[in-house]
Order: C-alpha cells, then sequence, then structure tokens
C-alpha cells in the first residue's frame, strides 16, 4: 500500500541554518532515501523550494487565475514529501519516523487511494 | 525541471456530490493522467484517502508523537498530487491548469528543489 510522507519545516529555521547544518540535513536526507530505496519502501522523494516559489491555481468557468504563494499560510510550510510504499499504516508510521527531518518538523502521513473507472 | 503539483478541494463538496458526476470526474482525472503520460510531463500522481485518514508525527528528543488527522486545518482539504516535469513555471502552470478538477479545487505548484552531496 502507498503512504504520502509530507514534512513539515519552520523556512526560517532552515534558512537560519549554518552551511554546515544544511549540509548534514542533505546528507542525511539523501542517506534515508537510499537506504528506502533498498529496502523498497520508497517510491519518489523530493524537497521542495520554498513557499515563495509556489504558484496557486483555480479554474472557475473556464478562466484560469494564478496566485503567487502557497495555498495555505501555515506555521510550518511543506518543504518536501516521500512517496513510499508500505506493508500498513504502522509500518508508514515506523518509516516516517525515521525521516531525519521528524526531528526537526512534521510529518503528516495518509494513505493513497485507487481511483478507477 | 520538476513540480509537485498539490491538490486541495472541499471534502464536504465531493461526498456531497451525486455518484454519476463523481464518476465523471475520476474518469476526466484519469483522461488527463493519460494525456500528460503521452506528452511527457508525468512522473507519479495519486489521490489520497481523506484527510481523516492522516496520521501526523513528530519526533523530539528520540521520542515519537503521533496524533491522528493532517498537519493543517483548512478549508479545503489536501485529496492528491502530481509529480512532473516541466521546462519551467509557466509550463507547469499550463499543465496544471488543464488538470480537470481544477474547475472546483485548488491547484499549489511548486518547484522542486534538487539535493546534492556537497
Amino acid at each position: 500500500m502507498r503512504y504520502i510522507c509530507l514534512v513539515y519545516l519552520v523556512e526560517k529555521e532552515m534558512d537560519a541554518m549554518t552551511k554546515t547544518q544544511a549540509d548534514t540535513c542533505t546528507e542525511e536526507s539523501l542517506a534515508y532515501d537510499a537506504a528506502l530505496r533498498k529496502t523498497g519502501h520508497l517510491i519518489a522523494a523530493h524537497a521542495l523550494q520554498p513557499v515563495a516559489a509556489a504558484t496557486t491555481i483555480r479554474v472557475r468557468n473556464g478562466k484560469l487565475s494564478t496566485t503567487d504563494g502557497p495555498f495555505a499560510e501555515t506555521k510550518e510550510q511543506l518543504g518536501g514529501f516521500l512517496l513510499i510504499e508500505a506493508r500498513d499504516l504502522n509500518e508508514a508510521l515506523q518509516v516516517a519516523s525515521r525521516i531525519p527531518m521528524a526531528s526537526r518538523g512534521s510529518i503528516e502521513v495518509r494513505p493513497i487511494k485507487e481511483i478507477a473507472r | 525541471m520538476k513540480f509537485l503539483f498539490t491538490i486541495f478541494h472541499d471534502e464536504q463538496a465531493l461526498d456531497d456530490m451525486p455518484e454519476p458526476e463523481m464518476q465523471a470526474l475520476v474518469d476526466a482525472a484519469l483522461d488527463y493522467d493519460e494525456e500528460i503520460r503521452r506528452s511527457g510531463h508525468y512522473i507519479v500522481s495519486n489521490a489520497l484517502q481523506r484527510a481523516r485518514t492522516a496520521r501526523t508525527l513528530r519526533v523530539r528528543g528520540g521520542k515519537v508523537s503521533v496524533t491522528d488527522g493532517p498537519f493543517a486545518e483548512t478549508k479545503e482539504q489536501l485529496g492528491g498530487f502530481f509529480l512532473i516535469e516541466a521546462r519551467d513555471m509557466d509550463e507547469a502552470c499550463a499543465v496544471a491548469a488543464r488538470f480537470p478538477p481544477a474547475r472546483i479545487g485548488i491547484i499549489e505548484v511548486r518547484p522542486v528543489l534538487e539535493l546534492r552531496h556537497s
């Protein structure tokens, strides 16, 4: 079963890191991605550019409107995600709890929904 | 360049939708999947189960705490995502605008940050 793990972080705290701290975070994240790939848990994982880089889109009555910035202003910001394969929610939570950024931010774990015609 | 689309909609409005209308939306979304596979934009996408099925976890001092529900309570809820490949933000937004549920929901488009070994 697939689960998405959404990683929320305080961007300001990440920006305030020294280069050494930021490099350590990157290395830890890349190492965990590699470990999950080896165990067959990882489908995709990416960090995201800051929320300031987001564009939000709506289409109403065929008319497109775009606004700069993220959909929701939150105390912590979506900073990345992992799409994983796990046996059940328990295993997904175990995988999520070992995400290096779990000790700095919050991880939302949500099962995917199969859709069909 | 890779982009993440996060799709938000009012779960209640979806729950209230008549079944044929809902199925038409699902079919249109699946058509869109195929269309952007053919155009080479598609990497991976999934619909998500309802926000109430989410768990949110934090690790502090080596201790894991888990709470029920999504990280953020919002008027519209995250209902799915797409990871796509596009030339730039303009192309990514043009692809996002063609997603049929964009007519009833909201799509946030965000560029991926490529992490590289230092």
